[in-house]
């Protein structure tokens, strides 16, 4: 089996060089894009507004532990449950297990990143319990069998054709690849399952300390759904989720929808605090929620890297990352792709196996400015690559290589002799016609572009001419 | 099923505390704490809001004007249930429309899978972003979200200004403690998961109504 980075290399190659999946990807970021920019002039000023959404998520990280007890205070007295997993197979076997104690024939689930990172469908699957994606996009792609391309818009590389054809093969009764009619089609196709399930799984975009709500964002209502119809309602959410106050919403939710789509707010944002009240006509008569560590509190130990937990997973750095619209999101083989999920994966799944998606990125920056919550995306792959040099192994070769170089570099005449040594070799190997060949230490960037010209006279020489010996 | 796995928890929580042991770096804050741009005119700019968003959002001079707006918009639908929120202003307002509808009160429980309509009151009008902010006050739930049309009726003396004031408001009131949900309605529901593509009405109702009373007495 091929190591994750291998596994990049070879579908970036082959991915960057599919014009008819670029295509695709261009369309729907330039739409974003366009949208985007209309719902960023609704702000008095965007960055005093992600100043304001940073200082809010400062607070809530760096006092985690206080807001994290009084998340739970809360939701007890509301009447929920809150249960702590350290891991991913403490979430998974705690829903599992609360899936068998209850009878659970079927669950429906909301669109959820950190259902995808603790891989609860396959848990689920061994139960023999179907769970059911219903949000459209996800729907798409848990259909193909396939994990979600973009954290916000699942299945952003398919066109409406495939996805006629797709629902033609599992739903049959499609004779129009019209967008109005496949999503009349799905709602169709879900809308007995809202009714029948037992159980509704959500995510929570926020967990507000001050009130044990958990906020949920969605635009199509199947969250509500979820949250509203089947006699169980469990959330998931990752420990870094908490914000302080209710209040801090009226910031958060417009960020967050306007980052994430370029909407004003979003359809629907939703509140949800416990089972079904006495005397209130519908809701869960329980209501659980899991908060995940997964390797978040190791990262929290890093001052440095502690606001990479701010992130609100709006996906605004993918859209805007060049990489990712060049190699799409299923590249990067990890459940957060582009940029965040660059900086996040070798935190939380280890560095040494990960630390080639600190190189995914022209390190151009266009995350960190788009990023609502502030946090630095390009300086962290850079930290991560200096972390990476320092802790995990590089190959042998390489290191002699920096070793050799470092000492070539280290006395200006040895410097000016392998300078002269290596031209000398340039313009013999391409004057020979070795461009791009094995022998061509250029050959990462030759084999693809014409060689440039290899100058006459070094740079020291250049600078002597013209500004004389001093 | 534990409360809560008591070993995973002073665990976790032992190592957020002594991740925060070290301080992290903190940078300058905003220059003014407001966002957005006061809203002057909140009735104009809720109307606005409500066109851009595609909310229906219907005018009328009173309570009784409200009703007979009800009565045509139900008219307009395919024949069924109707799901309405147990308040005595609705029941006040139901003669107008009950001899055309069987009517299910939220009182009876949540609307049922067929429902052609719910008609709920709101807890606040937002004209910031043109929304309607509902808790399970208003009918439980489902009552928002179930139906292909959901139909509001409010006041002018609902409308506030920006989300600030929704919060403030929903604080006052205890919105957030006394209820189990709580939501704000923008827009009906929506997708663009299909080639960017938006298409209305995806899970959740295809049409939002707003009947708009200027006085709601």
């Amino acid at each position: 089996m091929s190591s994750p980075a291998q596994e990049f290399l070879r579908s970036a190659t082959e991915k960057s060089a599919d014009l008819a999946h670029r295509q695709i990807i261009r369309k729907g970021i330039d739409s974003y894009q366009a949208a985007f920019e209309g719902g960023r002039s609704r702000f008095l000023d965007w960055q005093d507004a992600r100043r304001r959404l940073y200082e809010i998520k400062w607070d809530a990280i760096n006092h985690l532990d206080r807001y994290l007890e009084e998340f739970e205070r809360r939701v007890i007295e509301r009447g929920g449950h809150v249960f702590w997993a350290e891991n991913s197979e403490e979430a998974c076997k705690y829903i599992a297990d609360l899936a068998l104690a209850r009878g659970v024939k079927k669950i429906v689930k909301s669109k959820s990143m950190v259902t995808e990172e603790i891989h609860l469908a396959h848990a689920l699957e061994k139960l023999s319990i179907p769970s059911i994606e219903t949000d459209l996009g996800e729907y798409i792609v848990w259909l193909r069998n396939e994990p979600p391309y973009h954290i916000v818009t699942p299945a952003m590389h398919l066109t409406r054709a495939q996805i006629a054809a797709l629902f033609q093969e599992k739903l049959g009764g499609i004779d129009s690849d019209d967008p109005q009619e496949l999503v009349a089609a799905a709602r169709r196709a879900l809308r007995r399952d809202f009714f029948s399930a037992e159980m509704g799984i959500s995510g929570a975009n926020f967990l507000i300390a001050d009130s044990g709500m958990i906020a949920l964002t969605t635009n199509e209502g199947n969250g509500r759904l979820c949250t509203s119809l089947p006699r169980i309602h469990v959330a998931v959410a990752g420990i870094e989720k908490i914000l302080p106050r209710l209040e801090d919403l009226a910031a958060f939710w417009p960020m967050l929808a306007t980052s994430g789509t370029g909407q004003p707010i979003s359809c629907y944002s939703t509140l949800v605090g416990g089972p079904r009240r006495p005397g209130e006509p519908d809701g869960p008569e329980e209501f659980h929620v899991v908060l995940l560590d997964n390797g978040r509190s190791e990262l929290l130990g890093d001052a440095e890297k502690r606001d990479i937990l701010h992130c609100i997973r709006c996906g605004a750095c993918l859209n805007a990352c060049p990489v990712f619209r060049t190699i799409g999101g299923h590249t990067y083989g990890t459940t957060y792709p582009g940029p965040i999920g660059s900086v996040l994966t070798p935190q939380l799944r280890g560095l040494n196996e990960f630390q080639h998606l600190s190189y995914a990125s022209s390190l151009c920056g266009a995350c960190t400015d788009v990023c609502p919550v502030k946090i630095d995306l390009h300086h962290h792959l850079l930290h991560n690559r200096r972390d990476a040099i320092n802790t995990a192994t590089r190959p042998w070769l390489e290191r002699r290589a920096f070793q050799i170089f470092r000492w070539m570099m280290m006395d200006s005449r040895r410097f000016a002799f392998f300078g002269w040594m290596a031209r000398l070799k340039m313009r013999a190997l391409y004057a020979l016609g070795l461009a791009g060949s094995a022998l061509d230490p250029s050959r990462a960037w030759t084999r693809n572009h014409s060689a440039p010209a290899i100058p006459a006279h070094s740079f020291r020489a250049l600078w002597r001419r013209a500004h004389g010996a001093n | 099923m534990a409360q809560t796995e008591s070993s995973s928890r002073e665990r976790i929580l032992a190592r957020v505390r002594n991740a925060l042991l070290t301080p992290a770096a903190r940078h300058a804050g905003p220059e003014q704490k407001r966002i957005f741009a006061p809203v002057a005119d909140p009735l104009d700019r809720f109307q606005k809001e409500c066109a851009a968003n595609i909310t229906e959002c219907v005018l009328a001079p009173d309570l009784p004007a409200s009703a007979a707006a009800v009565a045509e918009i139900l008219a307009a639908l395919p024949p069924g249930e109707i799901f309405v929120q147990d308040s005595p202003e609705l029941r006040a307002l139901a003669p107008a429309w009950r001899q055309s509808r069987s009517v299910r009160w939220s009182s009876e429980g949540g609307p049922r899978e067929e429902s052609e309509a719910t008609i709920t009151l709101c807890e606040a009008l937002v004209a910031l972003t043109g929304s309607v902010l509902v808790s399970s006050a208003c009918g439980g739930r489902g009552a928002s979200v179930v139906a292909p049309v959901h139909i509001v009726v409010a006041g002018l003396k609902h409308l506030v200004p920006d989300l600030d004031s929704a919060f403030r408001l929903m604080r006052e009131r205890g919105t957030a403690t006394q209820n189990s949900y709580v939501c704000l309605i923008t827009g009906s529901s929506r997708t663009a998961d299909i080639e960017k593509i938006l298409v209305l009405g995806a899970h959740g109702p295809r049409r939002l109504i707003v009947v708009l009373s200027r006085s709601f007495e």
